[in-house]
Formats: structure tokens, sequence, C-alpha cells
């Protein structure tokens, strides 16, 4: 095959392939002017292309995806039998002509169909308005599941445990990750490492030292190194990649190495291999104690979690004796609650004990630590917290199922009477504050004034979040009338509080946590608000907290 | 003659020659969906000069002729649309295009077995591309290979199946 043509052929698969550009156009014409021999290569592709999609208008090779061809083949069957009188001719030919007739309408039908496209998108966008009518996604090839010490390079995003990773760059100084990936394979990462994950079954390896388990349901996934595909069997492995060159080694079960024009090698356990960087290849001992296993792993992250649990309660003890707080819950009581949430404020003081209703015990942040859950439209914690307040701040951590009421309620006064805050999360995901200023207008809804103003933050929330603690703070500074929420120790939203409705006098009185007492009020407006999850630390300031403390409260308290 | 008998070799003739006239059309326009509207225009302009059939005069040059006129038009009307061919290089290679186009279920005969010559991988993605029509980046993502890859393993793939039909088509005319 000539130059000529082998550029035509491209050139012809890029138009068919829809990538051709304009240049690209010009350069088929120029050579399609000027040669014999390309003029009929081309029109052999051409027909050699109509004839694949012909094999597939004939069904031998039925498209799997949708088709409106399909209906409209079916609404031609129906018209079939209305026309197929006008010829009194033997059976096939009425088929036959019918076809035609058919061609003739199915003409008119693909114009339906095209106005129909046409007019389509307008009609989704409608229907994309309303949220119920648009499936929620989610994106991601795997999880991170557990961190130990890990710094994170420069230019890297820095991860959470329980944070999808999408295809793309991951990179660590030190430390270790573990990640899951969603077909199944799990690959502990030791610092310094960078990858580049590729899909759930994917991930190109330019530096550093990992270990992969694959169970059987994983089989398949490989990681790329230069032009090596390491495929795994089902089995233990593991991979350390330097400019000297790659070590495979494999602990348990077998493993492909692949690579273009070199016939496939198999390793299998106990063997381990080193190919140098010019790509000779050697045989060496196993060492699995150089690749931190999950055990291990686990064991350290174990230790982890111990630590902070202890930082915490450090933390947390000192807390206690802060004289801004004026409510707090640490869910940390040892023995049987007897349906009580206790005061952890110091002095203790009974009376600010909360009554426990349906929520159930559930485990916390930390596995030695304890939680309330709430989850029927029942469940709450009911407290008094007497006093009359200036500033407010209220922070907890909390983890989240879903957001299934239009309201979910974090912390809610019984009424709303005038110096009353309500702190809850909308369906959207927005975080809730106000605080009442103006009592109801006696004289009905239709003169009503604005009685408060309601500060929402940008939706904190996405499924991905689902069954994480979150530290969610939101503060209320009277003196200058403005209200910031806050989402894991950052800034969320700040607003200002219109001067009219700024309120200087709070107060609570009687209140629910993870819910709303309803207000025995025969027009009442109000719906079931209860949260779909767990608390497990709750406080309440007489003050507004700074951003650095807010941030403090974060550190001290992530699990 | 009696209509009706009229009638029915034309429908015949026009079945038929389905196929031809989508491979003509197909070759000057490079688009399956203008494909479509021109052959189901020429099939109208026919069908509206059932006048002028005879059963005993070649079907196919006389149906070439309407599905030329109604390509060129296509291309004139269509001057700001992105289109492969001109108007000029279309009446250029409508002589080729009508002969090979008149063996084209032979074409289509050899492709099946030529298909299966390929190998499983490369019938998968011959499969996926043409009649899955997927694009070449979702074959790509869905088989973990990059763009490149698959663009480079379906040319080499198009390239075997043109020269298996080839030679059967050979071997048999």
């Amino acid at each position: 095959m000539n130059s000529l043509i082998e550029e035509l052929e491209l050139l012809i698969f890029d138009w068919e392939a829809g990538t051709l550009d304009d240049a690209g156009v010009q350069r088929v014409r120029e050579i399609l002017s000027t040669s014999e021999e390309a003029r009929t290569f081309y029109v052999q592709q051409q027909i050699l292309n109509a004839a694949l999609k012909l094999d597939v208008n004939a069904g031998l090779v039925p498209p799997k995806i949708p088709d409106p061809a399909e209906k409209a083949l079916a609404i031609e069957s129906r018209l079939k039998k209305g026309t197929s009188h006008v010829f009194r001719v033997s059976y096939w030919a009425v088929a036959v002509a019918s076809l035609v007739i058919c061609v003739l309408t199915g003409r008119l039908l693909q114009l339906e169909f095209l106005r129909d496209n046409q007019s389509r998108p307008v009609a989704r966008n409608d229907i994309g308005t309303r949220k119920e009518q648009k499936e929620p996604t989610s994106e991601g090839i795997a999880l991170v599941t557990r961190l130990v010490d890990v710094a994170w390079e420069a230019n890297q995003n820095s991860h959470e445990v329980g944070d999808a990773l999408s295809p793309g760059r991951l990179a660590i100084k030190s430390g270790f990750v573990q990640i899951e990936f969603f077909c199944g394979a799990t690959v502990i990462v030791e610092g310094p490492s960078e990858l580049d994950l590729q899909s759930p079954l994917l991930a190109r390896v330019r530096s550093g030292r990992l270990r992969a388990r694959v169970p059987p349901a994983a089989r398949g996934f490989s990681l790329e190194v230069d032009d090596m595909k390491v495929v795994d069997l089902g089995t233990e492995f593991g991979l350390s990649v330097s400019p000297e060159g790659t070590n495979v080694q494999v602990f348990d079960g077998e493993v492909e190495l692949h690579q273009l024009d070199v016939e496939t090698r198999l390793l299998s356990a106990g063997k381990a291999l080193i190919r140098s960087a010019e790509g000779d290849y050697s045989e060496t001992e196993v060492t699995p104690d150089s690749f931190l296993d999950i055990a291990t792993l686990e064991s350290r992250v174990a230790g982890q979690r111990e630590k902070r649990y202890e930082r915490w309660q450090r933390w947390s003890e000192e807390l206690r004796r802060d004289e801004r707080l004026i409510a707090y819950y640490t869910f940390d009581q040892d023995g049987d609650w007897l349906r009580r949430l206790i005061s952890s404020l110091e002095p203790i003081n009974s009376e600010l004990d909360g009554a426990i209703v349906g929520a159930h015990r559930f485990p916390g942040r930390w596995a030695l630590k304890d939680s309330l859950e709430f989850k029927r439209p029942g469940d709450r914690v009911r407290v008094q917290i007497p006093g009359e307040f200036n500033s407010l701040t209220f922070a907890c951590w909390v983890k989240i199922d879903s957001l299934d009421r239009w309201y979910n309620s974090l912390f809610l006064t019984d009424h709303y009477n005038q110096g009353e805050p309500h702190w809850q999360i909308l369906d959207t995901g927005q975080l809730f504050f106000s605080v009442r200023h103006k009592a109801d207008d006696v004289r009905g809804p239709a003169v009503k004034e604005k009685t408060h103003q309601a500060v929402l933050s940008p939706p904190f929330w996405k499924p991905s979040l689902s069954g994480r603690w979150l530290h969610l703070a939101t503060t209320y500074d009277a003196d200058v009338g403005r209200t910031t929420h806050y989402f894991n120790g950052n800034v969320l939203h700040e607003e200002s509080i219109d001067e009219e409705l700024i309120v200087k006098t709070t107060r609570i009185g009687a209140a629910s946590i993870g819910n709303w007492s309803i207000p025995t009020r025969p027009d009442s407006e109000f719906a079931i608000r209860n949260l779909n999850g767990s608390i497990d630390e709750f406080a309440i300031f007489a003050a507004s907290l700074t951003a650095d403390e807010i941030k403090e409260m974060y550190e001290n308290g992530k699990p | 003659m009696d209509q009706n008998e009229n009638s029915e070799q034309f429908v015949q003739q026009l079945t038929e020659n389905q196929t031809r006239l989508y491979g003509y059309v197909y070759s000057l326009l490079g688009d399956h969906n203008r494909t479509s509207d021109v052959v189901q225009e020429t099939n109208l302009l026919l069908w509206q000069k059932i006048g002028e059939f005879h059963p005993k005069k070649p079907f196919l040059p006389w149906a070439f002729a309407f599905a030329r006129f109604q390509v060129m038009a296509h291309l004139r009307d269509r001057k700001r649309d992105r289109l492969l061919l001109d108007a000029e290089l279309a009446e250029t290679l409508s002589g080729e295009a009508k002969r090979q186009a008149e063996k084209i279920d032979s074409v289509r005969e050899a492709l099946r077995p030529c298909l299966q010559r390929l190998t499983p991988t490369n019938r998968e993605l011959v499969e996926c591309r043409y009649f899955k029509a997927m694009s070449i980046a979702d074959i790509a993502a869905a088989v973990d290979r990059t763009v490149g890859a698959i663009k480079v393993a379906l040319l080499k793939s198009r390239r075997r199946l043109a020269e298996c039909v080839q030679k059967r088509m050979a071997a048999e005319g």
C-alpha cells in the first residue's frame, strides 16, 4: 500500500469516526482529484462502510442500543395491515409493496421523529429542573479506606478516609494509603510514591512501593509500569518501582507480566523478578516483609485511632471548663445510659441532662466511644436550656445517612418564638440557621412581615459523604449581625443579617437535638424533621467562636 | 400490461436494489443519516415515475440516474454543511461508485466469513465500532486502552477485512 493510499485510509477512518477537521476534508478532496487509484480505493472503503452498516440494519447483528428506527418499524408493521389491500397481488408482493409504502410513510415518520428529536431537549430541560426526575450520580474508580501518617505531595489534593478517587494522579511524600479499587482489589501504597489511577481495574505506577491484594472477584486487575503490564490472576503481590528498575514479587497466587512484542511471563508464588532500567530481567528473593500488608496497616490505623481518641478526650476535658459553654454533650458516658444524655459541662449540672426519646446507642467516631442514632420520625433528645444570651455558636459531629426530609434537624427549639434559634440541614444539602426576630403576626399570613433571616449555606452534602463523620458548626454574632457556617473546620458561608432582623437577645428553653417537637397548634404547617444519622458530640456556646477556634475543634476531634 | 403486475415488478426491483442504492449514495456522501434520507427521496421519486418504468428495461441504471440526481441536489443544497466531497468530485466518482455499488451484496456476503477470521478481540472492536456504533473514546474507556491504541487496532482490522473481502470477491468473480 503506498503512502498516499495509507494517508487516505486514515483520513476516511477519521471522517467516519467524526473526528476529521476541515483541513483533513480538504486533503481528502486533494488526494481524490489527483489519483485514479485513490478514487477506486476510496469507493472500496465507503462500500465496506455501507456494507457493515447494512448488516446491522438487516438485523444480522442486532444493535444493543434502543434505536428510534425500531419504533418506526413497529409502527410500519402496524401500517402494513391497513395498506395491504391496495395491491391485490400475491402475499410476498404485498409485503414488498407495503415496504415501498413504508419507505414513503417511513420518510414521513422520520420527519416526525426529527421534529420530535428537536423538541426533546426543551422537554428534557423542563424535567431536569425537577430534582426527583434526575438520578443522582457519583464519580470515582476507587475509595481511600485507610490513611496512616500521610503527607501528600504539594500539588496533590489531600484526601480523607472514605473519599472516592477519580482517574488521575495520586502522589504521597510519606506514610501509607490504602486504596480499594471498585473492582475489589486493595492496594497499599507506601510513600514516596506516585500513581496514575486510570480505571477501576488499572493504575499506572510511576514510582514507589506498593502491595496489592486481589481477591478472585477482582482478577484481571493490573498495574502498568512503563511498557510492562502486571496482570493479577487472583493473588497478593508487591511492586517496587525506582529509576534503577522494577521489582515484582509474588507472595501468593500468580501474576502475568505483559509487554508489547515480548512473550507473556507467568510469575508464581515465592518468585520475584527485577527488570532493570535497560530492560533485562533477573530473578531475586521475595521479601514480603518489605511490603506492608493489610493486617499490619490495620493495626497501625488502630494505633492511630486510639491516639486520636485520646487526643480528643484530653481536648474535651479542657473544653468542659470553657465558661462560654451553655450546653455540652460528649456522648462518652460509661455504663447504662438509662435514656439520659448526661451533660458534660463542668461544674456538673444534671438539670442540663437530655432525655433520650427513641434514639439508640450506636458506635461513634471511635470504637470506644458511643453516639446516638436518629432514624425514626420520633427519635430525638429533649433538652431544657435556661437563660438569655447574646451571640451563639452551635457545633456538632454528625454522621448523616441521608437527607430524607425537607428540613433535617440538628437542633430546634420547640416553638419558634422571638429570640429562638433553629439549626438544620435542607434536603438540598444546605446548612440552615436562623433566629426568630419578630413574633408571628396575628393578622395572618397575608400581611406577614419577614420574621427572621434564614442564612443558607451553599450545599455541602453529597451522597458520597453518607456514613462519614462530619463536623458542622454555625456562629451567630449578635453584636455585628453576622452568621457563619463551617464544614469540617472551614468556612462554608458567611452572611450579614439585615439591620432590622438582628436579634440581640437569644434564648433556647425547651428544645430537641435531631428532631423538632411539633408545637401543638392546630394550624401547624410543619412536618417531620428527624435526622437520619448519628450525632456523637454536641456543643452550644454563648459566644461567636472565631474561625481558628472552630478549626481547632475540628482538628482535635477528627476521627 | 396489467397495471398491478407492473407495480408488482417495480416493487420487486426497487426492493432488490435498495442495498445497491444505499452503497452508491453512501460512497458519495459518506454519512449514514444523509444517505438514508437521499435513498428515501430517490425511492419517492422513482415511485412517482412508475409510469416510465418498464420491466424489460434494466432497472438499476435508471434508478442510479435518479439517485445521482438526488445526491447532486443534496450536495448543492447543503453547501454550508460539512460534507466530505463537493459536487464536482462526486461527479468524478459517480461512475466508480456505480460499478462497485452493483457488487455490494457480494461484499456483504464476503464480510461474514472475513469477520470470523479476525482475532476475537479485533472482531469485538469492529462489532463495538460498526455494529453498536460506539465511539472510539467509549471503546477505549471500556477496554482500558488509549484512544490511539484502539484506532490502530481498528485500522488494522479494517485493512484485514478489506483485503479479505477483495480476495474472496476476486475468487468468486
